[in-house]
């Protein structure tokens, strides 16, 4: 039996007038790692925007771990435990990578425990420790993605989104940003990802969304979608 | 010469700078975290400055207590034009996108709204009261006692906002709210209490200003647009949204007006003003102080 952590089910949402997102459902189950793919403009930044209150949706609903997650604002889903790594990392660049980290405690949930939390960003990225009094904005984008993850592990989330955290990476730091994932599903973090790295993101992936043109057109475990006909033709170039 | 190295000359425009920097400091905040350009701004100088007399006139409180009467009532109108006007328009992604455009004509109304109700209160004509204006001598100094609070107290409120936003947790939500509006909003920042908040100590700061402009000079319901204008000169100068920059932009105002006078002639003041003002906008159009960091 799996345990459903994160229930979407019929959500309609868009800008303005314009409907991306078409009856989308989906489930996260605790403690693994479920994936969406799909290619620009599928609607996955629309569908993390939505789950982390930054995007009012037209119709559908949310539920985590039972409660209505429509209904609250986005600093009380922080609070709650959801957290969002956003497309783009969107560190704030005048301020120093500590006060970055300081920031992602802001949560009335996560202020007690920040100290301990900084020192456990620290541990797992080391780098950071070192560039601690540096201003964020003079980061490598590599560090920056870095500080976004350390920022949103500081909120101690118990479900972390992230929206393509290997975007304009390296490969060297798209293998670390991997493996950082890795880790933290080691640690018993539930982590919905949206990537477009395909393979790796299915390699990792107990469960896996194919999303189309702002609809759910496949889903099944990492494997299963690792080896169908369509996304291999579409994603994998095979 | 010897007036330009005189202590005189300096002391008069560090008066004048601390009271630019505050007036701009209110300013800039609310552009800061709201992108509201507050054209009213100037107005609540006013609504401040009349309070003090007010207080002054009919119960014989003296500016430094009413101050804090007038940091009230332009904290009041601050909550009464977010929750009225503001929150819905702010929360509204599509009305949000347009709020910094239509925020203008907004604030000609409200700017107008409040002319009119104090002309129509006060009446028209100029008013004053006397209050420490005996001079005394310090250092080979001459000053007014109100002209020396006028320069603690504005220097007071401004470092001390300082001070506040490098130093505490709200502080920082403020700054990452005014750095990146979303990626505030992603970390957890309540952005609506926040928004209240410095909308609230922006006007509130403006009464300040008031307050201490009614002890030195006489006022009327048409006192505040000149102070708009200088409060955003001193903002764009410094760097909208850069709120220590503005504070030393407002000093360095200051400076620049009182010694400009002094080589030229009063009649140069606006001159000088527009002419720093257009200087900065050619050569350097975000701001003499501004870090260009971004990522
Ligand atoms: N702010 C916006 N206003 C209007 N349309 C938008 C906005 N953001 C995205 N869209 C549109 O919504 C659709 C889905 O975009 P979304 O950003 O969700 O895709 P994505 O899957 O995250 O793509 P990518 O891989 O490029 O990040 C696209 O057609 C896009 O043009
Ligand atoms: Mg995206």
């Amino acid at each position: 039996m799996t345990d459903t952590m994160l229930h979407v089910a019929g959500l309609n949402a868009g800008y303005g007038a314009v409907q991306v997102l078409h009856d989308i459902a989906f489930d996260v189950a605790r403690g693994g790692v479920t994936t969406l793919i799909g290619a620009n403009g599928a609607g996955k930044t629309t569908i993390m925007k939505v789950l982390a209150g930054l995007l009012a949706p037209m119709s559908g609903t949310v539920t985590f771990d039972g409660a209505d997650l429509l209904r609250l604002a986005s600093h009380d889903r922080v609070n709650g435990g959801v957290s969002l790594i956003p497309e783009g990392r969107m560190v704030f660049p005048g301020m120093s990578v500590e006060q970055n980290l300081r920031l992602g405690a802001i949560a009335p949930a996560a202020r007690a425990g920040h100290d301990e939390a900084l020192q456990d960003v620290f541990r797992r990225f080391p780098k950071l420790k070192e560039r601690r009094a540096q201003l964020a904005g003079l980061l490598s984008g590599g560090e920056q993605q870095m500080l976004a993850l350390g920022r949103g592990l500081m909120a101690r989330p118990r479900l972390i989104l992230m929206d393509e955290p290997t975007l304009g990476l390296a490969p060297v730091m798209v293998k670390q940003v991997f493996a950082t994932i890795a880790e933290l599903r080691a640690a018993g973090f539930t982590i919905l990802l949206a990537e477009q790295n395909a393979t790796v993101a299915l390699e990792l992936a107990d469960r896996a969304y194919l999303l189309e043109n702002g609809r759910i057109v496949q889903a099944g475990t990492g494997p299963e979608l690792l080896g169908s006909d369509d996304v291999r033709r579409a994603y994998l170039g095979m | 010469m010897d007036t330009l190295l005189s202590g005189q000359l300096l002391f008069a425009a560090l008066v004048s700078g601390s009271l630019y920097a505050l007036v701009a400091l209110g300013l800039n905040l609310v552009y800061g975290t709201l992108r509201l350009l507050n054209i009213a701004h100037g107005d609540l100088v006013m609504i401040g400055a009349y309070t003090a007399f007010g207080a002054f006139s009919l119960f014989h409180l003296p500016p430094v207590i009413s101050v804090f009467l007038a940091a009230a009532v332009c904290a009041g109108l601050g909550w009464a034009v977010y929750e009225g006007l503001f929150r819905r328009l702010l929360a509204n992604p599509t009305l949000a996108k347009r709020v910094e455009a239509n925020s203008l004509i907004l604030f000609y109304g409200i700017s107008v709204i409040l002319q009119n109700v104090v002309a129509m209160t006060f009446t028209a004509s100029s008013r004053g009261y006397q209050y420490l204006d005996t001079v005394i001598t310090w250092g080979g100094v001459s000053m007014t006692g109100n002209r020396l609070l006028t320069l603690i107290v504005a220097s007071a409120v401004c470092f001390g906002t300082l001070l506040f936003l490098r130093h505490t947790l709200f502080g920082w939500s403020l700054r990452a709210v005014i750095e990146r509006r979303e990626a505030a909003q992603v970390v957890g920042v309540n952005l609506n209490r926040v928004q209240l908040i410095t909308i609230c100590a922006g006007f509130a700061a403006a009464g300040v200003a008031g307050t201490l402009v009614s002890m030195t000079e006489q006022i009327t319901p048409f006192m505040g647009f000149p102070f708009t204008i200088v409060a955003f000169v001193v903002i764009i100068v410094g760097g909208l949204g850069n709120i220590g920059a503005g504070v030393l932009a407002g000093f360095c105002l200051g400076l620049v007006e009182t010694y400009g006078i002094a080589l030229t002639s009063p009649g140069y003041r606006s001159i000088l003003i527009y002419g720093l003002f257009v200087a900065v906008l050619l050569i350097r159009p975000e701001g003499v102080f501004s870090k260009a960091v971004r990522s």
